[in-house]
């Protein structure tokens, strides 16, 4: 528990790799910006939690970038898939 | 509701009113974000031929750095929460080691930004070039202010820090620049794979 900080850190660099080794080998496919987009949701949710300190607060409180990351998410796979 | 329960509810870290400019931030980007999404759809091949001429290496080195450098700053609150009276002094100066490197990171990010902008311009790109670039110039021209301003609030921090300004009782003018900070990092999160990425 004591090294939560570097551990989300490490989280957030490997999924960024991910996400730009996805655009560099050009291997970015419809499905895949699905996994990118869920992969950016966890992304912030991590930040909002953890480095934000939102984890231990009131629910809304701490529900208020969730809900602004679910619906801007939603809204970007929206525009992409429909 | 019963008195403890009342009691129990925490607030976020830093001042109510950062959290209001927060929010109001995450709403303006967030309009913005999808603004750019449904556009895309309308204009598929142009914004996937524009998309090529950004140099996403760059885009990665900014997101590797602000990632970095929230948690620099994450550190810092760290340390500040958990100070005692006694170690008033080791905290501060420790969290403003932290900051340093947070700092440095916030220029770094500054410069690979206004690299990138150089490049552009020197293209010839401007807004009214197509819808891709109006949005990039807008989303990204509009986050680079962001990170200025979040460098000169670390800045200011960092300078309290080094007279031990900062106590058990009284650090949520630490609290509220970091906030700030990772809602900077919290908005280029969303904002590289949708504008650098997705294709």
């Amino acid at each position: 528990m004591k090294k939560i900080l570097e551990t989300v850190w490490v989280v957030l660099i490997v999924l960024t790799i991910f996400a730009y080794l996805l655009g560099y080998l050009k291997l970015i496919s419809t499905s895949l910006v699905a996994v990118l987009l869920f992969t950016t949701f966890i992304k912030g949710a991590l930040v909002s939690d953890y480095f934000m300190g939102l984890k231990d607060v009131g629910v809304k409180f701490r529900f208020i970038p969730i809900i602004w990351l679910t619906v801007v998410i939603t809204l970007i796979a929206i525009a992409y898939y429909l | 509701m019963s008195k403890d329960l009342i009691a129990e509810e925490k607030y976020p870290p830093g001042d109510f009113g950062v959290w209001i400019i927060i929010y109001v931030e995450l709403l303006t980007f967030g309009l913005f974000f999808v603004g750019y999404a449904f556009s895309r759809r309308d204009n598929l091949e142009m914004f996937n031929t524009s998309q090529l001429m950004l140099n996403q290496t760059s885009g990665f080195i900014n997101t590797f750095i602000l990632i970095t450098s929230s948690y620099f700053v994450a550190k810092g609150v760290q340390i500040i929460r958990n100070m005692t009276p006694e170690s008033r002094e080791r905290a501060n100066k420790e969290a403003s080691k932290w900051l340093k490197y947070a700092i440095a990171c916030g220029i770094a990010f500054l410069f690979i930004k206004f690299s990138e902008f150089y490049h552009i311009f020197g293209e010839g790109i401007t807004l009214s070039t197509n819808k891709f670039f109006m949005f990039y110039l807008l989303l990204t021209m509009f986050h680079f202010m962001h990170v200025f301003l979040g460098t000169i609030i670390l800045f200011n921090v960092h300078q309290r820090t080094k007279i031990a300004g900062y106590t058990p009782e009284d650090h949520r003018g630490f609290e509220s620049g970091a906030s700030y900070w990772h809602m900077v990092d919290l908005l280029w999160i969303v904002l590289f794979p949708l504008v650098y990425i997705i294709r």
